[in-house]
């Protein structure tokens, strides 16, 4: 982790993979399309805010806790294997932080909405890639549902990623943040 | 349509039951480590007769936790239509795919081969199996144990300067704030619901309506959430809380001869369930 998780980086990666949990359990994290993967997902979006907050190491873990609620809460096969699960969520939140990271000094808005819109792709493209390795899906299934599924899921992404983390920052870093001293620990 | 609004009934993370049975009483990190070992067997093993072996092997788990088996069923049943759609979609696209076999049936591009009739049968089964498996740890382990329990797992990784500690603190915030949020977002609900709001009321097809629907939920719940993480790093950084620094435990494990017996007898079903060549 890059230099050790401080106490904001623990609350927030908790709050957050918090919310994934939630959303996964009370089945609102779904948005209903009807194709044979089941369900769009949102739940990826902690990952991306986390991310896009505060550093990749946060995106990953919270990447990892809802990979493994995913995995414990599936209702389709594909997704009680953990190489489906699991393993691909961990980047979601890396590809979004360096998205935000490489084009926060073009323009802070264009960065938040195109890590929502690059941390969606990765898990959609991760996700269903580990599934046509793992032979639960032919090529032609999976790219199908990369433009159902994705795309609905890319565009969710993009605007709530915008809306939670402009409304945040917007506020000013100590504005917001009731803790003086976080940046000194 | 009321039955949308209660989010905490239908939360059962940490749903725990408290039989008192041997498997209860195992030590949180073997038992885990056993999950992980039959977990893995599982997602290898590809067999008729090894993940009949298997399921045969995660009933008699229920029986020794004292766990009665609607428990493991009740999570297998929302997922039956997925299964059936998903076993026939395999069984019509995939016989191209899988290599080797004798074809069945050939009629078009539907092609229906022993492998991909074996695929159908094996994956479905594998997830009886594995919801079986985890519905039994987290029955028989209370939350705390389990993270306890992983944070000791992962206690080597310290030396490779992974924050183990931190991240077993992680797991305990999220399952805390899990049911805190719920309430939180039931509350959201009602009152978009009291202005006049409806959600969950259009219909299926309606995708992009229902999608709309969602925003005033969740990017409020983000923000109620952010502030909640504000209070309690002020909390915690107060407390002056040092992430890394060196702390004693509250709990001690101890593993005594049936931990190491658990550990022994689910590597020995795993190596049987891979050595079965059928």
């Amino acid at each position: 982790m890059e230099k050790g998780l401080t106490v904001r980086k623990i609350v927030i990666a908790g709050v957050l993979g918090a919310i994934a949990i939630l959303l996964g359990v009370t089945r609102l994290g779904y948005i209903p399309v009807p194709t044979a993967a089941g369900n769009a997902t949102i739940m990826h979006i902690p990952a991306v805010i986390g991310g896009i907050m505060e550093g990749w190491g946060v995106g990953m873990i919270i990447g990892l806790i809802f990979g493994v609620s995913s995995f414990l809460n599936a209702t389709v096969p594909l997704f009680k294997d953990p190489l489906v699960a699991i393993l691909p969520r961990l980047f979601i939140g890396v590809t979004a932080y360096l998205t935000y990271a490489g084009l926060k000094n073009v323009n802070q808005y264009l960065a938040i909405g195109a890590a929502g819109f690059i941390g969606a792709m990765t898990n959609t493209i991760l996700v269903l890639g580990m599934a046509v390795i793992r032979g639960y899906m032919t090529l032609g299934v999976a790219t199908t549902v990369a433009i159902t599924n994705g795309l609905p899921e890319a565009i969710v992404s993009v605007i709530v990623t915008l809306a939670v983390v402009a409304a945040w920052k917007k506020l000013g870093s100590a504005g917001r943040q009731k803790s003086k001293i976080s940046g000194d620990l | 349509m009321s039955a949308e609004f209660e989010l905490t009934r239908n939360i059962t993370i940490g749903q725990y039951l408290p039989t008192a049975s041997v498997v209860h009483r195992l030590d949180p990190r073997f038992k885990l480590g056993a999950f992980v070992i039959l977990i893995l067997a599982i997602a290898i093993c590809d067999t008729y007769v090894g993940n009949l072996f298997a399921l045969a092997i995660c009933i008699w788990m229920f029986q020794i936790s004292k766990i009665p088996l609607h428990y493991g069923i009740s999570g297998i049943k929302p997922a039956i239509p997925f299964i059936m759609i998903l076993a026939i979609m395999q069984l019509l696209f995939y016989g191209e795919v899988v290599n080797g076999g004798t074809v069945y049936l050939k009629y078009g591009f539907i092609t229906i081969t022993s492998e991909s009739v074996r695929l159908v049968i094996v994956s479905a089964i594998r997830f009886v199996e594995v919801i079986f498996l985890s519905s039994v740890l987290t029955l028989s382990t209370s939350t705390t144990e389990l993270t306890h329990g992983m944070e000791r797992l992962l206690g080597p990784l310290e030396k490779v300067k992974f924050p183990v500690h931190a991240f077993a603190l992680i797991i305990t915030i999220a399952v805390r704030f899990v049911p805190t949020f719920a309430m939180e977002m039931e509350k959201m609900m009602k009152a978009q619901a009291s202005r006049g709001a409806d959600f969950g009321t259009g219909e299926w097809w309606r995708i992009i309506q229902r999608t709309k629907d969602m925003f005033p939920i969740i990017i409020p719940l983000f923000n109620v959430a952010l502030s909640r993480a504000e209070d309690l790093i002020l909390a915690m950084e107060a407390r002056c809380y040092t992430p890394g620094a060196a702390r004693t435990r509250y709990t001690q494990y101890k593993a005594v001869g049936k931990d190491y017996v658990a550990l022994i007898v689910s590597i020995v079903i795993s190596a049987v369930m891979l050595a079965i060549p059928w």
